[in-house]
């Protein structure tokens, strides 16, 4: 497995796609920088680390599932375009392990993206002041949070990506899920738990509460049923795209 | 030209495209409809309440993305099976090529706005919106086509130069984001992608003025020139990549 997983970066060292997470993410953090120093003009009781933690938690909605569908596909796309792909399931190596492969590799690198976003966020509280020491519980349950939800995102676009192969429709289902992450804040929280793409919000350690006197950002509960919620979708998305993908002729 | 263009809609069939091009309009108006639907005491402003709503995540965020996915397809097909070989040696010039494949992604995207609009239409008589449809969506629709034309040109020199599909994408979303700050800076003429903000009127139903509103077409067109002579230049120069 190792060995597989060695292979795989191996055929994207040169893809510069450490490089285009940082690009997507400078331009994500300058625009959250932006939006809380405006958010703090008008109301100086939002310079707290709460409002850091929900500004990016709020954004990745739009910004993950996008970030998500380009890096899978980069990595996928690669066995279409030079049929290396039914290259790679003739050799004796499983097809499910080539699959596992892929997916720890999108995964490794979305979550060095993740650690760019808790190093941005360290950095704007730094520099906007912030009162108290970093919340590194809230830093964890972000962290985890994003995670929890980038994994059952990526394994259904690893699925699509590799099943579907024009790519348009893989990255069309990561517009839509970047649509319904950033509206997710309009819906009844039942229609919203459907959809993967709202657990960014769901499962960030702060949320919003508006009120007509003064809205405020208070810390949000652990839910057990989110995050269970999140885990089983993750291995749907895997288990049914890993027996797809492995039975599909090439 | 007309055979270059009836030869790219052919490299269009059984693509699906148009279920990607009409899906987002649709789920654009879904929820912006449920958003008025639930917020109808704070949105009094009939017809025009319901464009802010429906239109707002379409024009912004989506409808570039939109773009950027029809153009890096269309470039696609030229990045496979060394099909590039075959195109740079037709009788056919380069420019031809490109200008054939932007009037293609150009009629894709008038499709969508024409839904879009439709659809607009649509939701309002469901609603029951008090008096009649307001004929300058229609503008604001052209005027948003139109600014498309010159994200297209733009997208489309990325697609048929880098030969990944989904590195344009992202690039487009960032460029998106920019293009919102320029907007908000008061910049938006000097940037497509908030030339498109501003033709579709997303944040601001106020008409433009007489000058704002040449300046509008007159950089549009610039923009398009720019792009589409950059990209037929560099395809003439320069070596392609093909594998």
């Amino acid at each position: 497995m190792i060995k597989l997983l060695g292979l795989e970066y191996y055929k994207i060292r040169r893809k510069k796609i450490g490089i285009m997470m940082i690009l997507f993410l400078v331009v994500e953090m300058l625009w959250a920088f932006m939006s809380i120093s405006r958010s703090i003009a008008s109301n100086p009781d939002h310079a707290v680390w709460e409002s850091v933690f929900f500004s990016i938690s709020s954004m990745n909605g739009l910004f993950m599932p996008i970030m998500s569908a380009v890096v899978v596909s980069r990595i996928c796309d690669m066995e279409h375009k030079g049929s290396t792909w039914k290259m790679l399931a003739a050799t004796n190596v499983g097809r499910g392990r080539l699959y596992a492969a892929k997916y720890i590799c999108t995964n490794s690198l979305i979550l060095y993206g993740i650690g760019v976003q808790a190093l941005f966020i360290m950095v704007i509280g730094l520099t906007k002041d912030f009162p108290g020491t970093l919340p590194s519980d809230l830093l964890f349950r972000f962290i985890g949070g994003t995670l929890l939800t980038t994994l059952a995102v990526a394994a259904l676009q690893q699925w699509i990506s590799f099943a579907i192969k024009n790519q348009a429709f893989a990255l069309g289902l990561g517009m839509l899920g970047g649509f319904i992450g950033m509206t997710a804040g309009l819906f009844p929280a039942a229609i919203r738990h459907l959809f993967i793409w709202s657990y960014y919000l769901d499962l960030s350690p702060v949320t919003y509460r508006y009120a007509e006197s003064a809205s405020v950002y208070i810390v949000q509960p652990e839910s057990v049923g989110i995050v269970l919620g999140s885990l089983i979708m993750t291995l749907l998305f895997y288990f049914v795209g890993n027996f797809h993908v492995s039975r599909q002729e090439i | 030209m007309k055979r270059s263009i009836s030869a790219e809609w052919l490299k269009l069939r059984h693509s699906r495209i148009g279920l990607i091009i009409a899906v987002l309009p649709i789920l654009s108006l879904l929820i912006g409809c449920a958003n008025y639907y639930f917020n109808q005491d704070a949105l009094q402003n009939g017809w025009y309440s319901l464009w802010t709503q429906v239109a707002l995540f379409y024009g912004v965020f989506f409808l570039p993305i939109l773009i950027s996915i029809c153009c890096s397809y269309i470039g696609r097909l030229e990045h496979l099976n060394r099909n590039w070989n075959i195109v740079m040696t037709s009788p056919v010039s380069i420019a031809s090529v490109f200008l054939a494949k932007w009037i293609v992604v150009g009629v894709l995207i008038l499709f969508a706005q024409v839904l879009f609009i439709g659809l607009y239409w649509v939701a309002g008589t469901l609603f029951s919106l008090p008096g009649p449809f307001p004929i300058e969506t229609i503008g604001w629709m052209i005027r948003g086509w139109y600014a498309c034309m010159s994200i297209t040109a733009l997208q489309l020199g990325l697609s048929l130069r880098i030969r990944s599909f989904a590195t344009p994408i992202g690039i487009s979303l960032c460029a998106v984001f920019i293009g919102l700050g320029m907007y908000i800076a008061k910049l938006g003429l000097f940037f497509p992608f908030s030339l498109l903000n501003i033709g579709m009127s997303v944040m601001s139903q106020d008409p433009l003025t007489d000058m704002q509103n040449i300046l509008f077409w007159i950089i549009n067109l610039a923009f398009i020139i720019i792009f589409a002579s950059m990209t037929i230049r560099r395809l003439k120069n320069k070596d392609i990549v093909s594998s």
